[in-house]
Order: structure tokens, then sequence, then C-alpha cells
């Protein structure tokens, strides 16, 4: 018996890690659809975003994961025709109320982009903007909540010198960092991450996930990602996605280590995608 | 020198460099009818600038600077007394206006058309604002004469006057018996006109602003209103600019619906009701008859024309030069 029970162990390799505790739900899917027009783009998603949880979406081009992400903030609403239905709610809110206020749901939930998006005005412009939205305070006041936005953006030291430069001076790497101190500022609950460091370099890609980590202390983050070791590097639990159906969500170990699903497997082993 | 008679056989038994020498003489002459083009808007640019010096001279040497800030305009006197004030005067004040009504309409109706419209109701409002651009000047004179004139006369003047009645600097702006040929009317009518340059240019210009930075800007919670005055008007400033600048410069040298409506009155009147002229209005109306010194003078309006446009287009390039700077390029 005990022969046995070591061979078993040997067998399967090092001992599975215990399940993630269960946080705190943040945002849930129930029965979430969504359509470009005709077109049904997202298949009766059910889902949850646990706490201060680092949630990766992966999954091959047109699966679903982008417009998903789209739909925590509203964002498809900017456009026609775009329209999502079922259940989305962000703690209690009910996130596709047609009454809600997007702006305040916008706050909650910040989004960071593909490609860096600075506005076109300075550094310092682009964190306070932000903030006057929401808060009416003074210049030492602003000029404090500034540096931390920066320093929580990990870009400080580099822009502490030239606040007043165009945000648009700054190389990619720091323009998404300045877009996440960005985000950061206006406190929101949830970032949304989509593809965050495609168009950028091995070096500012590491200091980004870095980032992302440290954030996971204060924040819930949903990140869309191609690459698959960046899913398995900062995420905490992984959905996979597949032709606008989420196939398995579950902790990041376990999909990455024994997937429940053939396509899961298949996807992430580099079979197809 | 080997490589290049490797080439030459590589190219077998034709004859690579003569083909090549025929193409030579091809692109020489390319580049001289292309330099021609470009040499020639500087010698008509030129000959213009000098025809109107030659011209105004006998003006320049009687009048001097005087000329500029003379308002009487009397080409029958003798000698003749003639002053560029009014024209000057009038050709200013139309423009502001005009600008001051066509910048918020245009900018107006190029967000509305950009970030708010419905679809379906886009291309009607596009269509619209291109069609006004088309309609000739003659027919916005005459409309101006006909329809605006006894409108603003009869009913849109008194009704400002009965608001601003006794207002100190408003008050003498509106006052004056009605006319039904005034400055304001040829600006309402020049606002019309230009309207289109702006929105065309600026809804232009809205589009290239890349719809993920408009998404940035609603992703940390701006309203329409937020999104287009932080990020929409910013990144597209130089274009707009450029857009107000071209309307400008067609305000300041519109003739023909100007001449019509404007009532050709070289008295400077504080009310913007009551007749005035421009200087493209004065010289339309009196070249056909005038000889010697009085032509001479013309032509010299003419010039201070072409000067202040001039003077517009670097006072905007200046402009942009310090807004780039103020956003920390």
């Amino acid at each position: 018996m005990t022969d046995l029970s070591v061979s078993v162990s040997t067998a399967t390799g090092p001992v599975p890690q215990a399940p993630l505790p269960e946080a705190a739900p943040k945002v849930t899917a129930r029965g979430l659809n969504f359509y470009y027009g005709e077109h049904h783009a997202l298949k009766n998603i059910n889902l949850t975003l646990g706490t201060n949880r680092v949630t990766a979406f992966i999954g091959p081009s047109g699966c679903g994961k982008s417009t998903l992400l789209r739909i925590f903030n509203r964002m498809y609403d900017l456009y026609p025709g775009q329209r999502a239905t079922g259940q989305l709610l962000l703690d209690q809110t009910n996130v596709l109320d047609s009454k809600l206020d997007l702006n305040l749901l916008r706050a909650r939930v910040g989004m960071v982009f593909q490609k860096p998006t600075p506005f076109p005005m300075t550094i310092y412009e682009n964190i306070a903007f932000g903030i006057r939205l929401y808060e009416k305070i003074s210049k030492s006041e602003m000029d404090g909540r500034v540096e931390k936005a920066l320093r929580g953006g990990a870009l400080w030291n580099e822009v502490k010198d030239k606040l007043n430069a165009s945000g648009l001076s700054l190389s990619g790497g720091q323009q998404q960092r300045l877009c996440i101190a960005r985000t950061v500022a206006v406190r929101p609950e949830v970032i949304l991450f989509d593809e965050p460091c495609s168009a950028l370099d091995p070096i500012s890609t590491a200091k980004i996930e870095e980032l992302i980590q440290e954030l996971a202390e204060d924040y819930t983050i949903a990140i869309v990602t191609h690459n698959m070791q960046q899913a398995a590097r900062v995420s905490d639990k992984t959905a996979f996605m597949y032709l606008g159906e989420l196939i398995e969500f579950d902790d990041t170990n376990k999909i990455f280590t024994s997937p429940s699903d053939r396509r899961t497997q298949d996807y992430i082993t580099g079979r197809f995608g | 020198m080997a490589v290049e008679s490797d080439v030459m056989e590589a190219a077998g038994p034709y004859d690579r460099a003569r083909a090549l020498s025929a193409f030579k003489l091809g692109d020489v002459t390319f580049y001289w009818i292309t330099r021609a083009c470009a040499i020639s808007v500087l010698l008509i640019l030129g000959g213009i600038i000098i025809s109107l010096i030659v011209g105004a001279w006998p003006a320049i040497r009687e009048y001097g600077a005087a000329f500029l800030w003379t308002q009487r305009w009397a080409p029958s006197a003798d000698p003749p007394v003639l002053g560029a004030l009014g024209p000057i005067y009038g050709t200013l004040i139309t423009s502001v206006i005009a600008m001051m009504i066509a910048i918020p309409v245009g900018l107006g109706i190029a967000i509305f058309l950009t970030e708010i419209c419905p679809l379906w109701l886009r291309r009607p409002i596009g269509l619209a604002v291109e069609l006004l651009a088309g309609i000739p000047s003659i027919i916005y004179g005459m409309w101006g004469f006909f329809v605006l004139g006894p409108f603003l006369a009869n009913t849109f003047q008194p009704f400002m006057i009965s608001i601003f009645d006794g207002v100190p600097v408003l008050g003498t702006i509106f006052a004056g018996p009605p006319s039904y040929l005034s400055l304001f009317n040829a600006s309402l009518i020049l606002a019309i006109m230009v309207l289109p340059f702006i929105t065309s240019i600026s809804v232009d210009v809205f589009k290239t602003v890349p719809p993920v930075l408009k998404e940035a800007a609603y992703g940390v919670g701006c309203t329409t209103w937020e999104v287009v005055r932080n990020v929409v008007i910013p990144y597209t400033r130089v274009g707009v600019i450029g857009g107000i600048m071209l309307a400008l410069g067609r305000a300041l040298g519109e003739t023909m619906a100007v001449t019509f409506i404007i009532g050709n009155s070289f008295k400077i009147q504080s009310s913007i009701f009551a007749p005035g002229t421009t200087i493209s209005a004065a010289i339309a109306s009196e070249f056909a008859e005038s000889d010697g010194l009085h032509q001479s003078g013309l032509i010299l309006l003419g010039l201070l024309l072409f000067v202040l446009t001039f003077f517009v287009l670097a006072a905007a390039r200046l402009m942009l030069m310090r807004l780039e700077k103020k956003a920390g390029n």
C-alpha cells in the first residue's frame, strides 16, 4: 500500500497546489450575451471576478475576450448596433441598466488599452485631468495626488523632473504606465487591461506585469492577453474563451497544469490559436 | 566597377544602361517641370505685389501714412481727399462679428456630426453644409438684400434696442435708425458663407482622432462634452485653427455679397446696424468709374487688404506655435 501511493505521487509529478480560497465576488456575469448587430459574439457567459484577484482572459483572436472586457465598463455603448443581454453585476449594481450613470460606472471600472493612449496634454495634466472630473481639490492636494498616482504607475522617478512635458514625449512603455497611473488616479475598484503589453518591448512588459501584481493588492483586475506566459505569471484565475463561449474558468495553476477541457489543453499547448 | 559590369552582363543582350538613360531624360524633364510650377507661384505672387505697389505709388506719395487714419473719402473733391479708415474698420468689424458667429456654430455642427448625430441624420446635415458652400456669393447678396435686411431692420434691431437701450456700451452698438443695408447684415451673410469652411474642415480633422483615444477619455468617466473639450479639440487644434483661418481669409476678402448689402458708406458709425463699407466692397463699387489719384487710392486699398490678410495668417502661425509650446512640445 505504501509503495503504491509513493509511485502514484511520483507519476503525477509535484503535489498539486491547493485551490485558491474563494474571494468575495466583485463582478458577476450571469447568462451574458453580446451582439454586434446580428452577430452573436458572446454566448451565455457565466463567471465571477473575485475582489483583489487578477483574472486573465485567454483564447484565440476573435473569441470575444476583448468584447467581454468592453461590457464590464459599457464601452460598447459608444457604438450603435452593439448590445448586451443577461445580467452583469458590479457589487450590487446592475451594469446593463440603461439608466445607469455611465460616467460613474467608468470611474469605478477603469480601462487600459492595447495601445498607449496619453491625452494630448502634459504628463501632469494627463493625471490631474481625470481627478478633476470628480473632485475639486487644491493645487497642493492635486500635486500630492498626481505624485501618488505616478508612483502607483511606477513612473514617478522617470518623470518627476519633466511633469510639464507632453505625455506624447514619453516612450511607449512609459506612456502605458502613464495610462495606468491615470486610471489609478481616479480610484477605481476594477481595472480592465486589454492586451496592455502587446505594443511594448520585453523590459516594459516585465515592468507592467510587476505593476499589475502590485495593483492587485488594491484593485480587482481583469486582463486580456495573447501571451500565455503572461497569463500564467500575473493572474490568479484564468478564463479560456473560444468562439464566443467561456470554455473553462479556474485557478491559473489548474488551467496551465491540468485543464479539464480538451480545447483548453490544445490551446495552451499551442495546437491551435 | 566590377559590380557594375556584372550587372550589365546579367542584364543580358539588351543594353540596360541605355534603357536607363532614356528614363533619365524623363526624370530631368519631370524635375524641371515641377520646379517651374513651384517657382511660378513665387513669380505670380511677386508680380501681383509689385504691380499693386506701382499702381498705388501716386496715392502713397500723396497721402503717406495718413491714408491709414483719415476717415474722409472724397474722390471728387479738388484735390481728392482719400482715407482708408472707414473701409479698414468695416472689414475688420464685419469679419470679427462673422467669426464670432461662425466659429461656435461651425464647431458645434462639426461636433454634433462626428460625436453625437445618429447615423441616419449625418448625411442630410453634412450634405446641407456642403451645399451651403456651393451657393454663389451673389445669391447670398440678394437674399441678404431682400430677406435678411428687412427682417433685421424691422424686427431684430428694434428688439435689441428695446433690450439694451440705456446700457452704456451695448446701447450705442445697437442704436440708430433702421437700415436694410448694414454692417451687421453683411456680418451675418459672411458668417453663413464661411460656416461650411469651418464645419467641413473640423469634421475632417475630428475624424482623425483615434477612437481608442476617445475611448480612453470615456474610460476615465468623461462626458461627451469633456471628451470633445479635452481630447478631440486639443488633438485637432492645428487643423481646426487652419479651417478658421481659411474662413477668416474668405471673410476679409469676400466682395460681391458684401458690396450688395453693406451700404457703401465710408463714414464710421458706432452702431453695427448702420451702413458701412469694406475694402473689397469699396474697390468693387468704385473701381470702374475711377481714374488718376482716385484709382491709385483704390489700388492702395487693395494693397492694404493684401497686407492685412498676410498679417492674419502670420498671427495664426504665431498662435499655433504658442499653443504647441503650452502643450509641452
